[in-house]
């Protein structure tokens, strides 16, 4: 760890996760770069979500180290509440709080944890919320908002705490085709300010145009990672090809 | 509105059960004109006028008859509309106005008969300086002259429920704090210690208290505190002053109602979706911080119809607390039975006050809840969400404006 720049920002060594006797994650190696975007693909029940909740401890794992801002975030009662506020991590289901409006869903992280002031929070939410469009809602109740603009407004939550990496657990899962474009707009406009991003998920022509790399994963391993372009016209693995072909024959 | 309305376009509009359903009120009337006339009655010197109101009745009740061997007749299609002469527009009008006579005069009856009849009852009996052996006249008798006594266990019930509830409610939050904490990661040796430890004591307290009769409970808790006091040296009377029967029910009751109030709360907090508690944790906040400022509010939310029910259960089940002496309303009654030794008429008048008083209650904690669950914040653009938005958001703006109106009532 002598040259920090050099290193990844995130880095998961020998990672191993079970549910019972159910091994989810066998071993996993991986790191993401600053300002990268890496797209975990794979078949439902292979260990993406499972993977990408080790990252920020939602979920437990049973042994290895996820080495981030040098610390390893897997160690036995490090401080995770401090390292998850530099994580932002995005849900399938939105998540965002019921008992709250939308600009108050925004601060308060914030004003919580960065003892930001009210005024201050909200002028960096009011800032998030336009650039996903959702400047007019900022009083709605969360309840009332469509599937999409759920989404788009747990994305702004998310940046309302300036995290360094943001995790994305199938974004676009749980919405409507024809509104999974909305979201997928907001996160290919982050991916282009430089946001370090992974992205578990389903649309595969986002992991091919929008990603720098792309790891599939099969059976709780990492079977091949790399370059989209690559992988998607040429995989090594017939196993990945497999994949790759259900999606694209439809 | 609704339910007025309703009522009024029933009565107005609606005339398939103008035969049907004013007959009945009709017979009512007969048999009310039937009863024999009580003292105060108005109608005593008025003869020929009852007799017309009577032979109304009677009249509606024939066309009525009539009007049903019609359609049972006539019941094919709509052959009882174009055959029957009930149906003729002006014959509409003329049944509308009979049958508002018909429940004129029944209601006229009614008065004369029972109201009057009841207020005759009261008259004589109030008269009386003894016991009338006359189930009414009995109960009108005995509250006369111990209306006070009653007053004060109504009193005492009340305020044993409402502040032995409100108590209760607040001890009941702490413990369920306890109850669900959680071993967190970065939780310290003496934190775990302390979390288990409060948690160990909460499913302890709810087992033992909630598997327990209460009426035992009040016996030990009066008679340990009295017990304790003695020990210090003060004299009964002394005691009887700090720890009245009164003291150790509300204790009893506050005690007992804690441990119900947080299994209600504990399935409240668990109903919450535990994604709430994942997005609050993902951006940093500590397992108390997500539970005070997402989890709770949404969890005492979903108890608050179940919560309310406990204040009707204990302005019930206050009444075992009359063994320990607790001068509520079961025991005002025994003490006006002990008088009057009139067991069946004094433990219905104790029914209809508790059956007042618990009626009275869950109204007003219905109110209470639905004013709480009403959304605070208002909606700023609703109309042009979709205009703003483009027509992408269209269909799932639809579908989640229909769950909010879902969580709305």
């Amino acid at each position: 760890m002598a040259d920090t720049t050099a290193s990844p920002l995130i880095r998961v060594e020998n990672l191993r996760k079970s549910f019972g006797s159910h091994l989810v994650l066998k071993d996993i190696d991986f790191a993401v770069n600053s300002g990268e975007v890496v797209t975990i693909i794979g078949a439902s029940g292979s260990g993406k979500s499972t993977l990408l909740r080790c990252m920020n401890l939602l979920e437990t794992p049973d042994s290895g180290h996820i080495w981030f801002h040098g610390e390893d975030l897997a160690a036995d009662r490090v401080n995770i509440n401090r390292l998850r506020e530099k994580i932002g991590m995005v849900f399938q289901s939105f998540n965002l709080f019921n008992n709250k409006n939308v600009l108050d869903n925004c601060t308060l992280a914030p004003v919580t944890l960065k003892k930001m002031s009210k005024a201050e929070a909200e002028e960096v939410a009011r800032k998030n919320l336009k650039a996903v469009g959702l400047s007019d809602f900022i009083n709605a109740p969360a309840t009332s908002l469509s599937g999409g603009q759920k989404q788009r407004v747990a994305i702004a939550r998310a940046l309302c705490m300036k995290p360094d990496l943001m995790l994305f657990d199938e974004p676009t899962s749980a919405l409507d085709p024809e509104i999974v474009g909305e979201v997928l707009n907001v996160m290919r406009d982050l991916a282009s300010e430089g946001m370090t991003m992974v992205v578990v998920t389903h649309e595969m022509a986002f992991a091919k145009n929008v990603s720098d790399k792309v790891v599939f994963m099969d059976q709780g391993v990492i079977a091949e990672q790399g370059d989209p372009q690559k992988m998607f016209t040429n995989p090594e693995l017939p196993r990945t090809r497999e994949f790759l072909a259900r999606y694209l024959e439809d | 509105m609704s339910r007025l309305s309703k009522i009024k376009s029933f009565v107005t509009d609606d005339h398939r059960y103008v035969f049907l359903g004013t007959s009945f009120v009709a017979a009512i009337g007969i048999w009310f004109s039937m009863q024999k006339r009580p003292a105060m009655s108005f109608l005593r010197g008025a003869y020929a006028f009852e007799v017309v109101l009577y032979w109304f009745l009677m009249a509606w009740l024939a066309v009525s008859a009539v009007a049903l061997v019609w359609k049972l007749t006539h019941w094919r299609g709509d052959a009882y509309q174009r055959t029957a002469p009930f149906t003729k527009p002006l014959a509409k009008t003329i049944e509308r106005w009979a049958s508002y006579g018909v429940v004129l005069a029944t209601l006229i009856l009614f008065v004369d008969r029972a109201v009057m009849g009841f207020l005759s009852i009261v008259s004589v009996s109030l008269a009386q300086d003894k016991n009338p052996s006359d189930f009414m006249s009995s109960i009108v008798y005995m509250l006369d002259k111990s209306y006070g006594i009653i007053g004060q266990g109504i009193l005492t019930t009340v305020c044993l429920s409402v502040f032995g509830t409100l108590i209760a409610f607040v001890l009941a939050i702490l413990l369920v704090f306890l109850r669900i904490q959680e071993i967190d990661r970065s939780d310290n040796d003496a934190v775990r210690f302390f979390k288990t430890l409060g948690c160990e004591f909460a499913k302890v307290y709810s087992t033992v208290v909630r598997g327990t009769p209460m009426m035992v409970q009040g016996m030990l808790i009066y008679f340990a505190g009295f017990g304790l006091l003695k020990n210090t040296g003060m004299t009964v009377g002394e005691i009887g002053r700090i720890w009245s029967t009164f003291v150790a029910g509300l204790v009893t009751i506050s005690l007992n109602s804690t441990a119900y109030m947080m299994e209600v709360l504990r399935g409240g907090i668990e109903a919450v979706d535990p994604g709430q508690n994942e997005a609050a944790r993902s951006l940093g906040l500590s397992q108390w911080q997500a539970m005070i400022k997402v989890v709770f509010p949404q969890g005492i939310k979903n108890a608050i119809p179940a919560l309310s029910n406990e204040l009707v259960v204990n302005i019930k089940d206050s009444s075992v607390l009359s063994v320990i002496g607790v001068f509520d309303l079961m025991f005002a009654t025994k003490t006006v039975v002990g008088i009057y030794f009139k067991q069946v008429e004094l433990y219905v008048v104790a029914c209809l006050c508790y059956l007042c008083l618990t009626m009275v209650a869950s109204w007003l904690l219905g109110k209470f809840a639905k004013h709480l669950s009403v959304e605070p914040a208002p909606l700023t653009s609703v109309s042009d969400m979709n205009a703003t938005v483009g027509t992408v958001a269209g269909t799932g703006s639809s579908e989640y404006s229909l769950d909010a109106k879902k969580n709305a009532r």
